[in-house]
C-alpha cells in the first residue's frame, strides 16, 4: 500500500469521522489510509489523475525542440531556440532553456513525451479546439467533458468530490451527467457571502423533510457545497510545503494540499488560465517563461507528492488546444496550428517517447503539422492503462489503440 | 379552501386576502389530481394561483403577484392562450440602440489577424484602411483596425444581451422570449466565432418573431441565417469540397439526434447545401458552387438542394420526437417516458410542424400540473437572474451587478453558448461552487459592491492593456511599453523600438481605446428596490407575515418549518420588534438580510 497519508494533516476529527481511531502499543499509527477503509475499491482506488491544461495553443515546436531537424531552424529563423540553449534529453530533442524541471523529469524515466496529438480537420479557433479538447468529440456535439463521462462510469456510487476543477469557471471537460464536480478558484473565498449575523443561518443546510426529487438533489448539492468549502479551506490552511512550485503552480499547491488532506478526489483539473499561451508576438522570452513556469509547477508537485507520500498514485497530464503554425510570423510569434506534444508525467509512468513526430519538411497546405496521433489515444492510455478503466470505447463511442505508457 | 393544503408549511393562515392568495401558491401539488405523463388538459375547476404560478414560472420568467392573481382569475385555456398565442398583445419595447460602430469596409472581416495583415500586404488594403506609405509600423493601423471591431462587435453584444434581458423583464408577452431564449440554446451560434453583433441580432429577431411559428419556416430560415452560415463554416462547404460541419449539426443537433443517419447521409446532405453561403448580412446562394447532381439521403434520392433536403429529414418519423420531446424538457422536465416522447411527437407531427399547438398541449396538460412537473426545474442562469428582478418588481434591469459577468459566472451568457450543443439544462447547472455563486448573486444585488468597476469601460482585466496604456503616456517606446512584465527571468536585453511591420500588443490596446469611444456606455443603475414599501403593501403586519409574503413571492416550493421560522426569528431579532408597524424607518437593511437568506436557500433554484 502506497498510500501513506500524513496523520497531522488529519485532524482529530476526521479520523474518528473515518473510524480510524486504533492506535499500536507504541503509539504509531497503525496503517490505514482511505483506501483500507474502502477496502471493496480496487488495489487501483487510489489512482489520481491531474489533467493540466494550457490554454492558448501551446508552441510545441518551441516547448520540445528538434535541434537536429534542419527545417525548424529553417523556418523559424528568428525565434528558433539554438542547440546549445537547449536542455538536451536525448541527441534529437531538447526541451526550452528554462525547463530544468521537466528535462529532470525526462531523465529519471518519469516523463512520457506523445507526438504528433491531434485530430483530423483541426479548428484553429481557441474556443473550438478546446471544446473539441474537452469533450474529446472533434468536430461533433457532446454535452458532457471527457473527464465527467470518465467519472460517471468509473464511479457509478457517485462518490462526493470525485472530480475537483480549480478555476474560475467550470471547464467543459469535467461537466458529468451525474457527478457533481467540485469548482472553485481561491480556497480562502470557495464559500457563502454573508454578514456576519447572517452566517449561522446562511451556513445551516436543513434536511429536505418531504421535498420533490430536485429538491432533494439541490439539498444534497448545498451540503457538499458546505462541506467541500470546509474541506478545501481546511486543508489549505493545514498545507505547508517547503518544496518549491516556481513564479506560477498553475493551482498544483491546491491540489497537493487536497491530496494531502486525505479527499477521494480521483480526477483533478487545472488550467494555465487565460489563453496565456496565445503567444502571437515577439514570443521568445514570453514563451520561454510561461513554458518554464509550467515546468517548474509541475516538476514542484511531484517532488511534493514525494514529500506527502502520494507520489506514486498520481499522474499528471499535460496538453494545449493545438500547437503553433511552423514556420514563424512577422512579428516574431507564431499564429494557430495544429499537432502538438502531450505529456504524462508520474513515477509510474514508463519514461520515453511515444507515437510518431509531425514532419516538419511535409506541411499541409495551412503551413501546419499534420497530426500522427488521435489525441484521445493519449486519452484511452489514461483511462486504461491508469485508472484501469477497460472500455474507453464507451466514452469516446470508438476504440482508440492505447500506448504501453504504465508500469 | 385552506384545508385542502394539509402539508402548508405556512401554519397559520392569514385573513390577509393577498397574502392568502400567496400562501396558495406555496402549496406546490402534492394533493392535486393532475397526473404525470397524461397529456390530456386539466379540469378548469382545478385551476388555482398555484397552477397560475407555476405556469408563469415555466413559459415566462416568473410572475408577480399581481400577475398571478390575473392569470388565476382566468380559466387554464385562456390563461394558456394567452402566453402562447401571445402576437396580438401590444408589446411596445424599444428597438436596440446600436452604436454606430460598424463599417462597410469591415465587411468581409478576416478570418484572423495574421489573415488581416496579409491582405493588406498583398493589396495595400484590408477593413478600408491603407497600408502606410513608409515608416515603422505601416501596417500598424490594419491590425488596430482588426482588433477594433473584435472588440467594439464584443461591448456591443453585451449591451444586445442587457437589450433582451430588458426584455425578458418587462414584455407582455413572456413566452416570445422564453422561446428565444430556447431557440438560442437549440441553435447555438456564439460571437466568439461570429464576430459579428449585427448577425446575432438578426438571428434573435428571427427567433423571437419565428419562434413560435412553424419549424419548417423556423430551420429554413435559419439554415439560411448569416449568423448560421457563418457559425458553421458555409463559406468552405463548395461544389468538390463539401465540408460537412452543417449538414452534420442539422441531423445530430437540430432536428434527429445522434443514431438516427449514417456518416453517408452526412456526406449526401452536405453536398445539397453547398455553395450556400452570406454577404454581410445576407443569405447568398453561388450557383457555380453548388453541386447540383444527385444525392441520396436518408434513403431517398434526388437532385436536392438545401431545402429539400430539409423536408427529407422533417419528414422521418424521429425528427418530431426528437424535437418535440427537447421543448418538453426545457419546459417541464428532464425524464421523458418513451410512451410520452411518442405522444409528444405525434402532437407536433398531426400538427405539420407548428409549434404553438404543442405549446398549448405541453402547457394545458395533466402532465405539466403534476406533482412530477411542478417546483422541480433547476432555474438556468439566466431565468433565474431574470425572475429575481421580475419578483423584485424591478423595470430595468440593473448595471450592477453587470448582468454578463453574472451570467457567465453561473455558466449561461446570451450570445456565448459553450459549444454548438447549446447548454446542458437540468442538474448540470449546478455544482457546489455554483450553488454559492448564485446565492452570492443574491448577495450582490441586495448589497451592492462600492468596488465595481464596469466591464465594459474597464479593460483592465484584458492582460496588459493597463500596463501599454500607462507606458505609452510615460513616453514609452512602443517596443518597450509592450514588453511583457519582465521582472522575472529574461533572456534578451532591452532593446531599442524595434523595426517591425505592426505590434500585435500595441493593436490590442488601440482596438480598446478605439472601440471604448464608439459603443455606447451600459447605465450602472443598482437595483431600484425598495423591499420596505414591498412589504408594508402585501399588508404585513409582523415578521413572520413579512417572512411568509417574502417566501411566497419568491419561492416556488415550500421550506420546512425550521428554516422559516430561523428566518422570522433572525428578522425579529434584527428589527428588534415582532411587529413592523413603526419599524418603516429602520427596516431596509433586516428585510435585505432576510431576503439575501431567502435567496440563499438551495429551494431558490426551483421553478
Amino acid at each position: 500500500m502506497k498510500t501513506t497519508p500524513n496523520l497531522k494533516s488529519w485532524s482529530r476529527r476526521e479520523i474518528l469521522r473515518a473510524g480510524l481511531a486504533g492506535m499500536c502499543a507504541g503509539g504509531m499509527p497503525m496503517v490505514f489510509s482511505r483506501a483500507a477503509a474502502a477496502t471493496a475499491d480496487a488495489a487501483n482506488g487510489n489512482r489520481i489523475l491531474v489533467v493540466m491544461e494550457l490554454s492558448g495553443g501551446n508552441d510545441g515546436l518551441n516547448t520540445l525542440v528538434p535541434y537536429t531537424d534542419d527545417a525548424y531552424y529553417r523556418l523559424r529563423p528568428h525565434i528558433g531556440i539554438k542547440a546549445d540553449k537547449l536542455r538536451k534529453i536525448d541527441d534529437r530533442f531538447g526541451f526550452s532553456p528554462g525547463m530544468t524541471g521537466f528535462q529532470k523529469l525526462y531523465k529519471d524515466g518519469k516523463m512520457a513525451v506523445v507526438h504528433g496529438c491531434g485530430y483530423a480537420q483541426p479548428s484553429f479557433s481557441h474556443f473550438t479546439s478546446m471544446a473539441y479538447w474537452h469533450t474529446g468529440a472533434p468536430n461533433s456535439g457532446e454535452e458532457y467533458g471527457w473527464v465527467g463521462r470518465l467519472a460517471d462510469a468509473i464511479d457509478p456510487k457517485l462518490t462526493p468530490n470525485f472530480i475537483i476543477n480549480i478555476d474560475e469557471t467550470q471547464s467543459l471537460a469535467v461537466r458529468a451527467k451525474d457527478h457533481v464536480p467540485v469548482v472553485f478558484d481561491d480556497p480562502n473565498t470557495f464559500g457563502r457571502k454573508g454578514l456576519y449575523q447572517t452566517r449561522p443561518l446562511l451556513d445551516h443546510v436543513g434536511e429536505p423533510v418531504e421535498g420533490n426529487a430536485s429538491q432533494r438533489y439541490l439539498t444534497d448539492i448545498a451540503k457538499s457545497a458546505r462541506e467541500a468549502s470546509v474541506l478545501v479551506k481546511d486543508a489549505w490552511t493545514k498545507y505547508k510545503t517547503p518544496v518549491d512550485y516556481g513564479i506560477y503552480g498553475v493551482d498544483l499547491p491546491k491540489v497537493a494540499s487536497l491530496i494531502a488532506a486525505g479527499m477521494p478526489t480521483r480526477l483533478y483539473y487545472v488550467a494555465y488560465r487565460h489563453n496565456a499561451f496565445d503567444t502571437h508576438v515577439a514570443q521568445q522570452d514570453q514563451h520561454q517563461r510561461l513554458i518554464s513556469y509550467a515546468s517548474d509547477a509541475v516538476a514542484g508537485f511531484m517532488a511534493d507528492l514525494e514529500r506527502i507520500g502520494r507520489a506514486d498514485d498520481v499522474v499528471v497530464m499535460v496538453f494545449s488546444e493545438f500547437g503553433r503554425r511552423v514556420p514563424e510570423n512577422t512579428s516574431l510569434g507564431t499564429d494557430h496550428g495544429t499537432a502538438n506534444h502531450m505529456y504524462l508525467i508520474g513515477k509510474n509512468v514508463r519514461g520515453g517517447h511515444y507515437g510518431t513526430p509531425s514532419d516538419l519538411t511535409r506541411l499541409d497546405e495551412g503551413d501546419n503539422l499534420v497530426y500522427t496521433t488521435d489525441f484521445r489515444r493519449v486519452y484511452a492510455s489514461v483511462i486504461e492503462g491508469w485508472l484501469k478503466y477497460g472500455q474507453s470505447d464507451k466514452l469516446f463511442s470508438q476504440r482508440f489503440e492505447t500506448f504501453p505508457v504504465f508500469a | 379552501m385552506a384545508s385542502r393544503f394539509p402539508s402548508l408549511p405556512v401554519k397559520k393562515m392569514t385573513n390577509n386576502p393577498r397574502l392568502l392568495i400567496l400562501s396558495l401558491l406555496l402549496a406546490a401539488s402534492p394533493a392535486m389530481a393532475a397526473t404525470a405523463g397524461d397529456l390530456g388538459p386539466i379540469a378548469p375547476e382545478e385551476w388555482n394561483a398555484a397552477h397560475a404560478a407555476h405556469l408563469l414560472e415555466r413559459a415566462g420568467f416568473g410572475g408577480t403577484p399581481e400577475e398571478v392573481a390575473a392569470y388565476a382569475a382566468m380559466t387554464p385555456e385562456a390563461a394558456v392562450k394567452r402566453l402562447v398565442y401571445m402576437k396580438d398583445i401590444p408589446n411596445d419595447l424599444p428597438a436596440f440602440d446600436e452604436s454606430d460602430i460598424h463599417e462597410p469596409g469591415l465587411d468581409p472581416f478576416p478570418v484572423s489577424r495574421p489573415a488581416a495583415t496579409d491582405l493588406a500586404k498583398q493589396t495595400g488594403e484590408s477593413m478600408g484602411v491603407k497600408v502606410k506609405p513608409t515608416g515603422n509600423r505601416r501596417l500598424q493601423p490594419v491590425a488596430n483596425k482588426f482588433f477594433y471591431w473584435l472588440r467594439a462587435s464584443r461591448l456591443e453584444t453585451h449591451r444586445m444581451s442587457y437589450w433582451w434581458a430588458n426584455r425578458m423583464l418587462v414584455t407582455q408577452r413572456p413566452l416570445e422570449e422564453k422561446m428565444a431564449l430556447f431557440w438560442h440554446g437549440h441553435f447555438a451560434n456564439s460571437e466568439e466565432k461570429i464576430r459579428d453583433y449585427r448577425k446575432l441580432y438578426l438571428q434573435l429577431q428571427l427567433f423571437e418573431a419565428k419562434g413560435t411559428g412553424n419549424f419548417r419556416d423556423l430551420m429554413i430560415s435559419v439554415a439560411q441565417d448569416p449568423a448560421m452560415l457563418a457559425y458553421l463554416d458555409a463559406a468552405v462547404n463548395v461544389k468538390g469540397a463539401p465540408n460537412e460541419n452543417f449538414a452534420r449539426e442539422i441531423m445530430e443537433l437540430f432536428t434527429m439526434g445522434v443514431g438516427n443517419y449514417t456518416e453517408t447521409d452526412i456526406r449526401e446532405a452536405a453536398r445539397a447545401f453547398t455553395g450556400w453561403n452570406y454577404k454581410d448580412l445576407t443569405f447568398v446562394v453561388n450557383p457555380d458552387r453548388h453541386d447540383d447532381s444527385v444525392k441520396h439521403v436518408l434513403g431517398q434520392s434526388g437532385q436536392y438542394d438545401g431545402v429539400q433536403v430539409i423536408d427529407v429529414i422533417l419528414a422521418q418519423p424521429v425528427t418530431a420526437d426528437y424535437l418535440a420531446t427537447k421543448i418538453y424538457k426545457y419546459f417541464v422536465r428532464q425524464e421523458v417516458s418513451p410512451e410520452l416522447r411518442k405522444q409528444l411527437g405525434n402532437v407536433l407531427r398531426d400538427n405539420n410542424y407548428e409549434i404553438a399547438p404543442l405549446l398549448q398541449t405541453i402547457f394545458l396538460s395533466q402532465d405539466f400540473y403534476s406533482a412530477q412537473s411542478t417546483g422541480t426545474r433547476i432555474k438556468p442562469p439566466v431565468e433565474l437572474v431574470v425572475s429575481t428582478y421580475r419578483k423584485m418588481g424591478l423595470k430595468e434591469v440593473p448595471g450592477v451587478p453587470d448582468f454578463n459577468d453574472v451570467t457567465e459566472a453561473l455558466g449561461q451568457k446570451l450570445f456565448y453558448p459553450p459549444t454548438v450543443a447549446g447548454w446542458a439544462n437540468g442538474k448540470s447547472w449546478i455544482t457546489p461552487g455554483l450553488l454559492l455563486t448564485r446565492g452570492n448573486f443574491g448577495y450582490d444585488i441586495l448589497f451592492p459592491d462600492i468596488n465595481f468597476l464596469p466591464p465594459d469601460r474597464n479593460p483592465g482585466g484584458d492582460y496588459q492593456i493597463a500596463q501599454v496604456n500607462d507606458k505609452l503616456a510615460q513616453g514609452f517606446d512602443v517596443t518597450s511599453a509592450t514588453k511583457p512584465d519582465a521582472k522575472e527571468l529574461t533572456s534578451m536585453s532591452m532593446q531599442a523600438d524595434r523595426d517591425e511591420e505592426f505590434n500585435t500588443r500595441l493593436a490590442s490596446y488601440r482596438g480598446w481605446q478605439q472601440a471604448l469611444q464608439k459603443v455606447k456606455p451600459i447605465p450602472r443603475d443598482t437595483a431600484q428596490l425598495d423591499l420596505t414599501a414591498m412589504v408594508k403593501q402585501s399588508g404585513a403586519r409582523t415578521t413572520q407575515e413579512a417572512v411568509d409574503y417574502l417566501i411566497s413571492r419568491f419561492l416556488s416550493v415550500p421550506v420546512d418549518a425550521q428554516t422559516r421560522d430561523g428566518i422570522v426569528g433572525f428578522l425579529t431579532k434584527e428589527l428588534g420588534t415582532s411587529d413592523l408597524t413603526g419599524s418603516e424607518t429602520f427596516a431596509e437593511e433586516p428585510l435585505r438580510l432576510a431576503l439575501h437568506l431567502i435567496l440563499s436557500l438551495p429551494e431558490y433554484q426551483l421553478g
